[in-house]
């Protein structure tokens, strides 16, 4: 009685193991192609939202659109690791200046003189 | 809200008090609003040249109007030799013949500008009925298109040899800048003023921090110029541009400067900007067109 319940405890506990093993191995399979197949155009795309976001509210930095514009053509040109740290770069700046924005909306009043 | 429904109810006398209370409540916050926005332009202005004066208390207020050298003499002699044949001067030319020379249809700048084209002591101004502000360069522009012309790119150029033209015919005019009570205008000022004390770019920069809290400092080889009186000379000859610049050039060169993106000139907010900016200097000189390095 104690040791069958064993065994089905065991043989369950197994197939739930090799299920998410494949399960997993499945997902990664389909993150992987995704990346290679729109990895680029999503997180470039993402990357440029921001980077309008932050001109929308006035604090857009000067060379994020140029980042944009080089991650393009790397991209084009195979350069795919290139071209996805160009994104990131740029995604980071926008971020960073929504940030500034976010801060300066109180911080400017402290400059002005009384 | 539900808190003030319930006191209110509970009987005669006590929503008599918090109706009292409300009302002065009330009439406190517009009181302390109305003060805080009355106060604004004036006391501003106020307390920016009183920075400037014990900033630099060798330079006299009147003296504000040559940018940096009016704190650097060993500049100022150079630059003084400089106006003997001032680099500009090419520039008023062509500009005295745009304003001679006839539309396509056969009217003048002087159909839209009286007073010969010394008009660059009423700019910038705010337009009640457009709500916006107007600055010269616009309204040279608007001249044109309501005459049938193509109007001129703001930067440089056609457009600043004119508005050099009619700065060199209105100089010793007075800035006064007037900002009306209207909370469109008031809005319009606050947002010039946020702008300028406002960090931006990669380098995280004010205009304040430089040509305030900085200015009389280097950067690379240039002396930080004070920002009182910035407005008073433009359009302005500079060595580095090889050329005649607007006041807007110059905003979209400085917003670069610090790795943020510029503007377009003339957009809504460098308007704001310039009627701030022109706001800080008044009782000062117009004395454009200018020479810098
Ligand atoms: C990193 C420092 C820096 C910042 C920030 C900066 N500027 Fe400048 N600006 C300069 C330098 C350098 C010059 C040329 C030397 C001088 O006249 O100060 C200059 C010149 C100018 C001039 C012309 C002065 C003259 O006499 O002809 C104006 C006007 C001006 N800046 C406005 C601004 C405004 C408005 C901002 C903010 C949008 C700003 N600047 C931000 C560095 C800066």
């Amino acid at each position: 009685m104690f040791k069958k319940v064993k065994t089905t405890a065991v043989a369950s506990l197994v197939a739930t193991i090799m299920t998410l093993g494949l399960m997993s191995y499945a997902n990664v399979g389909i993150v992987s192609n995704a990346i290679a197949s729109d990895g680029f155009e999503s997180s470039w795309a993402a990357a440029d939202e921001q980077r309008k976001m932050a001109a929308k509210l006035g604090f857009e930095w000067r060379d994020t659109k140029k980042l944009l514009k080089k991650a393009k053509a790397a991209n084009e040109s195979g350069e795919n690791e290139k071209a996805m740290k160009l994104v990131a770069k740029a995604h980071e700046q926008s971020n960073d200046a929504i940030a500034q924005q976010e801060r300066e909306s109180s911080a400017w009043q402290s400059r002005v003189p009384k | 809200m539900i808190f003030l429904k319930i006191r209110l109810t509970e009987g005669p006398n006590e929503s008599e008090i918090m109706k009292k209370l409300i009302v002065v409540i009330t009439a406190t916050i517009t009181a302390f609003s109305w003060i805080s926005l009355h106060a604004g332009p004036d006391s501003d202005q106020a307390a920016f040249e009183k920075y400037f004066t014990s900033k630099f208390p060798d330079t006299p207020v009147s003296d504000f109007i040559n940018g940096v050298y009016s704190i650097d003499k060993p500049s100022r002699e150079q630059w003084e030799e400089i106006e003997e044949f001032p680099p500009y001067e090419l520039a008023i030319d062509s500009g005295k013949a745009a304003w001679n020379k006839p539309f396509a249809n056969s009217k003048t700048y002087a159909d839209c500008f009286e007073n010969e084209g010394a008009v660059r002591g009423n700019y910038p101004y705010w337009d009640a009925d457009r709500k916006e502000v107007v600055t010269l360069e616009l309204a040279i522009n608007e001249c044109r298109v309501a005459n049938g012309e193509e109007p001129l790119k703001y930067n440089k150029g056609k457009m600043a040899d004119i508005s050099a033209y009619m700065s060199y015919q209105s100089r010793g005019q007075k800035i006064n800048v007037v900002i009306p009570d209207d909370p469109d205008a008031m809005a319009a000022y606050e947002r010039g003023k946020e702008f300028y004390y406002s960090k931006r770019g990669q380098l995280n920069f004010s205009c304040f921090d430089c040509h305030g809290s900085g200015s009389g400092n280097l950067v690379r080889a240039d002396k930080l110029s004070p920002a009182l009186g910035h407005t008073s000379h433009f359009p302005v000859y500079r060595s580095k541009w090889g050329g005649m610049g607007t006041l807007h050039r110059r905003f979209g060169g400085c917003n670069k400067q610090v790795r943020a993106a510029a503007f377009k000139p003339q957009s809504q907010i460098y308007r704001e900007l310039e009627l701030f900016l022109t706001y800080m200097s008044n009782g000062l000189d117009f004395n454009g067109p200018g020479a810098r390095k």
